[in-house]
């Protein structure tokens, strides 16, 4: 829950009687008092057409930065939605408004976001490294699809030379969101409803013009202004974001997916490469120099992998700096884990 | 602003007795020694209980008023108060993508720099919530990568200069991107798969976004100085040697070749492999840093840049910039000159450690000068450290190096107090040199390095000596080191900093 902040200790000026995001990794709005977040976002299968003004990447080959070359293999681009605001009504409703097509992408109800992945734990830190699209919590309703669902003067958005986004305003703390598309102002206003599984939608346009919805499941029309309620079914349920880690007892396969999880990735790489810390690639049974006058070398044996990871400070590699690594404070399994994981790296070409 | 008023300041009171009482009788008409806290106050500013600190970027509006936006999204509002505990914060706005760069334009308008644009603020109803979220400028893409922060500065004339940040390999994409993408510049360790990743852009008053400078990797902090000149650091990394400060001016490249991917003049080539293959055209096609700021020593990655108020209000150093280390409990000090019409000089600390944290990467002057504000945040590279320090200059002085200036065979060099017996003797003076060279790999070690005999050495003043090095020439990084416990003659104040470095790009014609 989104923690409202209230007086704690007596003779203390309050500080904010205020929703404020907190460490909270599942943050959530108030029916009277929505919460919007700007933020990456997960892409539920929506089809190719919704993303007509977005552009498409595509695998990309992949590089070694040591080599400064590509090698064989490919980079898979992800599915996400990469500019899309959204709004939490509580429990009640969640949308998105995608700030590129500015049309909404998708709603569910029972929860909003599960940030963990992106934000990173308070106590562990680090996002995970190629999964940290953000997780949706509660039951999927509406999902669109299809062209853009507004016409102005029979005309859809798209003849009309595309939408341009503008931004939006509250309305008692309510966002409407408003583009620009062929001269028009057009606003979009979502709340929820009294129905299940439902939203209430406001349209209109500036100057006034008839005005058209039209989408799977919703056909709405008017003059200047139209208003529909949608009502769906549940499409999908999403939990939120869980670490599917066996750690029953330590291993490699492990102590891999923490090493993503954790982030060591960003600064120790696989393949031997310098990066903001050594490498762990090959460095398992290497010998090891160390910073520090007439410091003698040390084998990277299993105690000293486990002593580097638990304790970063106690010995410092030549020519990186102290201090840098945060011990992570985890489980023993973890670090047993990661240790296997370590060791199980080849030494690189 | 070079003279020192410190008789009459609080500091003195915290003197301990002892030394008072020496220093009275032995150097009864001279000021009293002055260590690092009897110059600065460090304390660190509390926001609302259970926010993550997380700062993304920090401003005053005209007023004085204060805010803050963090990296999950919200913006906190404050009158700064002198208990740093007891800001009274209010939530002003919320729902920003990593905002990253700010601009209380009044106290109810700000503008930020988000991942996707930058969004113009206000509360119209002045009801101490904004309530208008409209898009100010827009025109980069975005590739999903997480790293692509971006950030501001003014241009002092309404618009503001933008930079722009690159990708990670240690992140994906996205299947579907704002804006064109580029196959060739998805490759490497820091990429620019969609637009003006890696470069400076200039957004008019109207928000009209156009290219200024390319080849940056990740210059997390720019800053416009009160003469108009446009100042960038960087961090360590592939193309990137070591921490280096840069002039930035119109149309030139500094260094990053994934960025030139949407260059017009690029269309259709391969930027990083041509410079791979090509290390002579790479070094003849980019603008080498005015300062190196060498990581370990001294800054491992460059936040956004500052001037020290040049009317004297924070005490010595007046006009020199400051750099925080985003990456380290330092905030770094350089010391600029003109040699041939060219910007270039010298760089020491400022503040290490002290209580300082790390994660330092903005900064922030309060309206009357006396106080540096420095907003932290590294969520997810290394240490946490995330916050909001104060800095509080008190009236003292450290002894240290006030400035470091090149001459045609060596150096010249002022101190803020009187030199010590041991530095007016050659052999205390410890210069050597070594260069460095951006490639497509990790950072550059430190390559020709040599030691430099002092051939020549004059005490120039109570406070001055002019050195001359063998073998001086330009086009190499000069190291000093100054002997340990240097006391000042005056008033017998610690040596603060006992390294410096001077980027020596050009020797005086």
């Amino acid at each position: 829950m989104r923690k409202t902040l209230l007086l704690l200790a007596l003779g203390l000026q309050p500080l904010c009687a205020e929703q404020l995001l907190t460490y909270d990794n599942r943050p959530l709005g108030k029916a009277d008092e929505p919460l919007i977040m700007s933020t990456y976002l997960p892409d539920p299968g929506l089809d190719a057409a919704v993303f007509a003004h977005h552009h498409n990447s595509g695998p990309a080959p992949k590089y070694n930065p040591t080599k400064g070359e590509d090698v064989p293999g490919e980079e898979k681009p992800i599915a996400a939605v990469a500019a899309a605001y959204a709004v939490s009504f509580g429990p009640a409703l969640a949308y998105t408004f995608d700030s590129t097509e500015c049309r909404p992408l998708y709603a569910w109800q029972g929860g909003f976001l599960d940030m963990t992945s992106y934000w990173g734990d308070q106590q562990r830190g680090s996002r995970v490294s190629f999964d940290y699209i953000p997780r949706l919590v509660g039951n999927m309703f509406y999902k669109t699809s299809g062209k853009h669902p507004v016409s102005i003067g029979g005309k859809n958005v798209d003849e009309l030379g595309g939408p341009s986004y503008v931004g939006y305003k509250l309305e008692k703390g309510v966002p409407r969101f408003q583009f620009k598309a062929g001269g028009h102002l057009v606003s979009i206003m979502i709340k929820p409803s009294t129905k299940e599984q439902s939203y209430e939608a406001e349209v209109t346009c500036d100057p006034p013009a008839p005005l058209a919805w039209k989408e799977d499941g919703v056909s709405a029309e008017g003059n200047g202004k139209l208003s529909f309620t949608y009502s769906g079914k549940t499409l999908a349920s999403y939990q939120g974001y869980k670490v599917k880690i066996d750690l029953r007892k330590a291993n490699a396969q492990a102590g891999e997916q923490l090493f993503n999880n954790y982030g060591c990735i960003a600064c120790h790489s696989l393949d031997g490469s310098k990066g903001h810390g050594p490498s762990v690639g090959g460095l398992a049974d290497s010998m090891v120099e160390l910073e520090g006058e007439g410091v003698k070398p040390v084998k990277a044996d299993r105690e000293y992998l486990l002593e580097s990871i638990k304790t970063p400070n106690a010995k410092i590699v030549k020519g990186y700096p102290p201090n840098y690594m945060p011990p992570f404070g985890i489980p023993d399994v973890e670090y047993d884990s990661l240790v296997m994981f370590i060791q199980s790296l080849a030494k690189p070409e | 602003m070079k003279t020192e008023k410190h008789t009459d300041q609080p500091s003195i009171t915290r003197m301990s007795t002892r030394l008072v009482v020496a220093s009275l009788a032995l150097f009864t008409c001279l000021a009293s020694a002055a260590d690092f806290d009897d110059c600065y106050k460090i304390e660190d500013i509390k926001l609302p209980d259970g926010v993550p600190p997380e700062v993304g970027g920090i401003d005053f509006a005209p007023d004085g008023s204060f805010f803050v936006v963090l990296r999950r999204g919200d913006v906190l509002k404050a009158s700064p108060s002198n208990d740093a505990k007891g800001f009274d914060w209010h939530l002003f706005a919320t729902g920003f993508h990593n905002g990253c760069g700010i601009d209380a334009v009044s106290p109810t308008k700000i503008r930020i720099t988000q991942m996707a644009d930058m969004i113009e603020v206000e509360d119209t109803d002045k009801d101490g919530k904004a309530d208008s979220y409209t898009r100010f400028a827009s025109g980069w893409g975005l590739s999903g990568n997480y790293h692509e922060t971006n950030t501001l500065t003014k241009d002092g004339k309404g618009g503001y200069f933008l930079s722009i940040g690159t990708a990670s390999h240690a992140g994906p994409t996205f299947e579907h991107v704002l804006g064109e993408y580029s196959a060739f510049g998805r490759r490497g360790r820091n990429y620019s798969s969609v637009k003006w990743k890696g470069w400076i852009l200039h957004a008019d008053a109207q928000g009209n976004v156009t290219p200024v400078a390319s080849g940056f990797r990740m210059a997390n902090g720019i800053y416009t100085d009160p003469d108009g000149n446009l100042w960038s650091g960087d961090n360590q990394g592939d193309w990137k040697a070591i921490t280096p400060l840069y002039f930035v001016e119109k149309g030139h490249f500094y260094g990053h070749p994934s960025s030139l991917n949407w260059d017009p003049a690029w269309a259709g080539k391969d930027p990083m492999l041509t410079f791979r293959n090509d290390m002579d055209a790479y070094n003849k096609a980019r603008t080498k840093a005015v300062v190196e700021l060498p990581n370990k020593e001294i800054n491992r990655s460059a936040g956004e840049p500052m001037e020290l108020p040049r009317n004297g209000s924070f005490g010595p150093f007046a006009g020199q910039l400051l750099i925080p280390d985003n990456n380290g409990e330092r905030i770094s000090r350089v010391m600029l000159e003109k040699v041939n019409g060219h910007f270039q000089g010298a760089v020491t600390q400022f503040i290490q450690n002290h209580g300082l944290r790390s994660g330092n990467h903005r900064l922030r002057f309060s309206p009357d000068g006396k106080q540096l504000y420095v907003g932290q945040t590294v969520r997810g590279w290394g240490t946490p450290a995330e916050g909001l320090q104060r800095i509080t200059w008190k009236g003292g002085v450290p002894f240290d190096i006030e400035s470091f200036k090149i001459t045609k065979k060596g150096f010249k060099l002022t101190f803020t107090k009187d030199l010590p017996d041991k530095l007016t003797d050659k052999k205390s003076w410890d210069f050597s040199s070594f260069t460095v060279q951006p490639k497509w790999t990790y950072g550059s070690d430190n390559e020709n390095e040599r030691k430099h005999e002092v051939t020549d050495f004059k005490v120039t003043g109570k406070r001055s000596v002019e050195v001359e090095l063998q073998d001086f020439v330009a086009g190499k990084i000069y190291r000093l080191d100054l002997p340990k416990d240097l006391k000042s003659a005056d008033d017998k104040s610690p040596l603060q900093n006992r390294l410096a470095f001077y980027t020596a790009n050009e020797l005086p014609k």
